[in-house]
């Protein structure tokens, strides 16, 4: 009885945690209207065609690299969802975003198990990674219509939750379905069947043979259909991204890569992994580097580093318990950390033609969840160990805590900042002394002005009046 | 032990309510700022500075812009143009002139002689090109001194 109380009430506060947690946060991400890159171009294509299924057919043909058709999709039917309900657009885009962050807090919350008080000071620890990565705040601030890395991170995390549990006759449907979902809106949506894969391989119990073998027949016909549709993946040069301290365009990427572009795939790799494990290289840029050129090494980077170094270590230490134990031991735990370790190996994987944050923002979920599994262990650990060590370790794990709990209070700072900076590039859309420039197609026209009003109307917090020091210590 | 390794959390988690209690309230972290139109215009606002003129402020008023952003030790009553200019914003200045500003050749003369301690090619650029030649600024204060202030 006692133990059921106590679980309870852990899971309870767990839960308590995580919501008021993201409740501002969900706030500060709402108040970012909607933005003009990568969102008023598909908006206005989904409003502007003719019926869903010509939207359909004519998304296939957008690009020749990209195979994106729920992007636009997702689109028409939130216009069609804000003209039917009379809401504001930036109510029904905005508010998907901020629906999406509750899905992953919720699905963390699920895949954490949290079970009792060992499991909730773990839980305290890694929800803070989870929140504070910079991969999770790259895919907060993703400026599509519909946050499709988000979307990708939930369907992954989906999987991840069904694996953990006991083995259903629907997880097969269910699996195939989330990895449509997931390829649909972007091709790193491919996550989706590495997790099923990992998970699988790594012995949990909700993945069987049936779903492994459905969801490769169907990743398989994805890339059959692209084949078919003349899609190429793009090569290095389709993007830009960094190398060493700079950033370099697409066009200078291919000059002095495109011939060669296999060291730099590798690097590319390498630096997707490390940014997960060290929070460094950002984009590909190693800001280290520059701050040693420049002599002065930014706040922020050190807060962002030492967090991420120390939390690493642990996950190493509880990587090591797999050189001592046999397989056929291996707990459930065991298994867990194993499948969500090589997600987020592979995920680096995905980075071999260009470094964003948001591509390996999948990743970041799942060294989130292996930070818990690593954390609960050392936490039950401590009583084993002499005083002196013990305590240094608690020492060691609230330090690394207060780090990532600061590095998550700097994600309401850059969203207030990105707030400011979207709500001003709409003040370059329509403007009044380019009125020639202005979209002659009255459906264009009306959408483009409803999307500025609406942004223009939104008031957000100038830079000005954030703490000055914001910058130094929360935006590399 | 467990509730040391926990009190980031704990910290952050009372703080988030905290927040969350003043949004309710109105308030909460670092709520939108009440500004006006110069203001908007010295904290490079320009979404701000046009929702304002929408909703009736006169981009020919001068307005009061805090200690801080334009001056350092006092207050300051200005022009929006002549807030651009000393925020060595081209980008607002079109934009207020685009939206219902005007200049007239006393005002141009005042705003190219405080380019001149603010300097920023693109508003000269603009400045340049309504007037020919140098200004004369014999004789003009600042708006942006102490004795200039509206």
């Amino acid at each position: 009885m006692l133990e059921v109380a106590g679980r309870s009430k852990a899971t309870l506060l767990s839960l308590v945690i995580a919501a008021l947690i993201t409740i501002p946060l969900a706030n500060s991400l709402y108040r970012v209207p909607i933005q003009v890159s990568d969102s008023l171009e598909p908006i206005v294509v989904a409003a502007k065609a003719d019926s869903t299924i010509s939207l359909l057919k004519e998304s296939i043909r957008f690009s020749p690299t990209t195979l994106r058709p729920s992007r636009y999709l997702q689109a028409r039917w939130l216009i069609e969802l804000a003209e039917k309900t009379r809401v504001t657009y930036t109510a029904v885009f905005r508010g998907v975003h901020v629906a999406l962050l509750f899905v992953l807090v919720a699905l963390f919350f699920l895949a954490t198990r949290v079970r009792d008080w060992t499991d909730l000071t773990a839980f305290s620890v890694a929800f803070l990674v989870l929140l504070g990565i910079h991969t999770f705040a790259a895919m907060l601030f993703e400026a599509f219509p519909v946050n499709h890395y988000a979307e990708v991170g939930a369907c992954a995390l989906a999987v991840f939750v069904l694996a953990q549990r006991a083995p259903r006759w629907y997880v097969p449907i269910v699996a195939c379905a989330l990895l449509v979902i997931a390829l649909s809106v972007i091709e790193s949506g491919a996550i989706v069947w590495l997790t099923v894969v990992c998970c699988a391989a790594a012995g949990m119990p909700g993945i069987k043979r049936s779903t492994v073998i459905s969801t490769t027949m169907l990743f398989g016909g994805y890339l059959l259909i692209r084949d078919q549709l003349g899609i190429v993946s793009p090569g290095v040069g389709g993007h830009g991204s960094g190398y060493g301290a700079a950033f370099y365009s697409a066009e200078e990427l291919a000059q002095r890569f495109g011939a060669h572009p296999v060291g730099f795939m590798i690097y590319n790799v390498v630096g997707g992994l490390a940014s997960l494990l060290f929070s460094e290289p950002r984009n590909g840029v190693y800001s280290l580097l520059v701050s040693w050129r420049a002599g002065a090494i930014h706040p922020v980077v050190t807060v962002n580093v030492l967090s991420s170094l120390a939390t690493t270590i642990v996950l190493v230490w509880y990587a090591t318990r797999y050189a001592h134990i046999r397989r056929a031991d291996w707990s459930d735990a065991d298994r867990a950390f194993l499948a969500a370790a090589v997600v987020f190996l592979a995920n680096a994987a995905l980075t071999a033609v260009y470094i964003k944050d948001e591509i390996i923002s999948v990743g970041g979920l799942f060294y989130a969840v292996c930070t818990f599994i690593a954390v609960r262990a050392l936490i039950a650990s401590l009583p084993e160990k002499r005083a002196p060590l013990a305590s240094a370790l608690c020492l060691f794990l609230a330090a690394d805590a207060a780090l990532w709990a600061f590095r998550v209070a700097g994600v309401h700072y850059q969203l207030r900042y990105d707030a400011f900076k979207t709500r001003n590039d709409w003040v370059e859309v329509l403007r009044e002394d380019k009125r020639d420039d202005w979209p002659h197609d009255t459906r264009e026209l009306a959408v483009t002005q409803r999307l500025r009003t609406e942004a223009i109307e939104r008031k957000t917090t100038s830079p000005s009046f954030l703490p000055r020091k914001g910058d130094a210590y929360w935006v590399e | 032990m467990r509730i040391a390794i926990a009190a980031p959390c704990i910290v952050l988690t009372v703080t988030s309510a905290w927040w969350t209690v003043g949004l309710a309230t109105g308030g909460g972290l670092w709520p939108s700022d009440d500004v006006t139109l110069p203001e908007a215009v010295a904290t490079r606002n320009n979404a701000e500075a046009l929702r304002l003129i929408h909703h009736g402020a006169d981009p020919n008023r001068a307005g009061r812009v805090r200690d801080g952003f334009l001056t350092n030790g006092y207050a300051i009553d200005v022009l929006p143009v002549e807030a651009a200019v000393a925020a060595q914003r081209a980008d607002t200045l079109r934009m207020l002139l685009a939206n219902g500003a005007i200049v007239d050749a006393r005002e141009l003369r005042v705003l190219r002689c405080l380019e001149q301690s603010r300097h920023d090619s693109g508003v000269r650029e603009m400045l340049d090109a309504r007037a020919a030649g140098e200004p004369d600024c014999t004789g003009i204060s600042l708006p942006t001194d102490r004795t200039g202030s509206r």
